[in-house]
């Protein structure tokens, strides 16, 4: 089976312009079940990249195919794709549990089944004793496991979380590492995450670096530092310079 | 004693409003002091009775019907890529600037014209007829109550409806689950804003229904009417009316903001 037909979402020369800002020809592909981090500096247009994962944004040129299908012509709630904005956007005239199961409401579950999900998430997040609370009584943490529960409850394809870890304490950020990677474990989604901070995308299988609405290449996670990256990369990443490395056709680094 | 004397800007600001308060307060003082006086004699009237009766019904049904327009319209205009969305905002805009006679006069042209003699004969007469207050009303508040809509609905953050579609929810369920609920608030002060304005709405009535005694008349109508033959207590009188309703929709309002703001203090 080749690649092409194991993606997940896939971006094919996407083109997208903001104003001044260009999204310049940005391919990717994520694979079932595969952790995938962009990174890149603030306004390299990392957020408009995973919004348009989502389909929230048409192409200018360029597509996003999720599933083979370009993912702006699918209708929003037929997406099956999870999604955390950075402040989470939990309803705040919901509690948690409202929020959690809103989902599974709409799929017109019985509510015993409602129930038994809301509880089980709660458990596995650790957030059942805030279960009853409205989200602006939870602190950031909190409100980051209630809003994971939320769009994994309804068991989305992909997860796309726009910088999961840039409100947490070291300690609740070490804890949202094995969180991706017990989610990906459980629930069997592919995860993209965005993030400015280099040493949080160690957690991803694969990382797109994304300058200046490029993506300068992708890279194993273990080989973000070790990878022949370019000048302005290397400056990025706070590497000494050195020579410039080579890409294949697919922007993949290879030293 | 270090005490900061005023600057000279905010002295100016100072002075306007004393003078805005002075305006306002001697517009209102007369109307309690006098309205009040003659108040009793005028409540026993069956002209006033009928004027108030007139007036409350009619507000009420025309700001649901305003609502029922303004609503769907607002989120549209707010949350749908819609053709020509300038020219759309342009007439709203150009109808809520325009002077209300002028919206009365338009619209008796157009219940006279043929269409307008055709609903008529149907049933529903609207010029010179209880009808047409109902329709002025409508007509002058439409587009105030699509611009409270629109900004009540510009407070909600359009990220909680895009996280609730893509938890599968349509257009429909993130309306009535997400948007209503959070922009209650916005709405529910619109409405009692609007039911005011409708209550003292004159200039489009007058010009489409006119003015008769027990037939279509309103308080703003009695006013006019008393006016008119010299009966200024009278007159008076039906302006404190007035007054006394719009405080009672205020504090309504305020009541029921406050209510509101109580069952979701932790929104």
């Amino acid at each position: 089976m080749s690649e092409r037909s194991l993606a997940v979402i896939e971006a094919e020369e996407l083109t997208l312009r903001r104003g001044r800002f260009l999204m310049d020809r940005v391919s990717l592909r994520v694979a079932p079940r595969e952790i995938f981090a962009v990174i890149g500096k603030t306004g390299a247009g990392k957020t408009l990249l995973l919004e348009s994962m989502a389909g929230f944004h048409r192409p200018d040129g360029g597509r996003v195919l999720y599933g083979g299908v370009p993912v702006y012509r699918i209708p929003v709630e037929r997406r099956n794709i999870g999604y955390l904005y950075q402040d989470y956007c939990l309803f705040p005239h919901m509690t948690a549990r409202q929020n959690i199961a809103y989902g599974l409401k709409l799929r017109r579950a019985g509510r015993e089944e409602t129930a038994r999900r809301v509880e089980e998430l709660a458990r596995r997040f650790d957030i059942a004793r805030v279960l009853d609370q409205y989200p602006a009584t939870l602190s950031g943490g909190e409100q980051q496991r209630v809003a994971l529960a939320r769009a994994l409850i309804t068991q989305p394809g992909l997860l796309l979380l726009d910088e999961p870890f840039s409100a947490l304490d070291p300690v609740t950020k070490q804890g949202l590492y094995g969180m991706l990677l017990d989610i990906r474990e459980s629930f069997g989604c592919s995860i993209v995450f965005v993030t400015h901070n280099f040493r949080e995308a160690a957690v991803a299988h694969r990382i797109g670096v994304l300058l200046d609405g490029r993506l300068r290449g992708t890279v194993l996670g273990s080989e973000l530092m070790t990878a022949p990256w370019d000048g302005e990369v290397r400056a990025f990443l706070g590497l000494p310079e050195q020579m410039s490395g080579k890409k294949d056709d697919a922007g993949e680094v290879y030293a | 004693m270090n005490r900061r004397r005023p600057d000279l800007f905010t002295a100016l600001c100072a002075g306007a409003l004393v003078v805005t308060f002075l305006l306002m307060g001697c517009v209102l003082l007369i109307i309690v002091l006098r309205g009040a006086a003659a108040l009793p004699g005028h409540l026993a009237s069956q002209q006033t009775l009928f004027a108030l009766a007139l007036s409350v019904k009619s507000a009420c049904i025309s700001t649901v019907f305003c609502f029922l327009l303004a609503v769907p319209t607002a989120y549209l205009l707010t949350r749908a890529h819609i053709p020509l969305r300038g020219v759309v905002e342009g007439v709203l805009e150009l109808t809520m600037s325009l002077p209300y006679i002028v919206l009365g006069l338009s619209l008796l042209i157009l219940f006279s014209s043929p269409a307008g003699k055709a609903l008529s004969a149907a049933g529903f007469p609207v010029v010179f007829s209880q009808n047409g207050i109902i329709v002025a009303q409508l007509v002058v508040n439409l587009p105030f109550a699509i611009r409270l809509a629109i900004t009540a609905f510009h407070g909600v953050d359009r990220k909680l409806e895009t996280v609730a579609g893509l938890l599968g929810a349509s257009p429909a369920r993130r309306f009535f689950t997400i948007l209503l609920p959070l922009s209650r608030h916005g709405l529910i002060s619109a409405f009692i804003l609007i039911w005011s304005r409708a209550l003292g709405e004159f200039g489009a009535t007058l010009m489409l229904v006119g003015v008769t005694r027990m037939k279509t008349e309103t308080l703003p109508g009695n006013i006019y009417l008393n006016v008119s033959t010299n009966h200024i207590d009278s007159a008076l009188a039906s302006a404190f009316l007035l007054l006394a309703l719009s405080a009672v929709s205020l504090a309504v309002s305020g009541w029921m903001t406050r209510a509101d703001g109580r069952r979701s203090r932790y929104e």
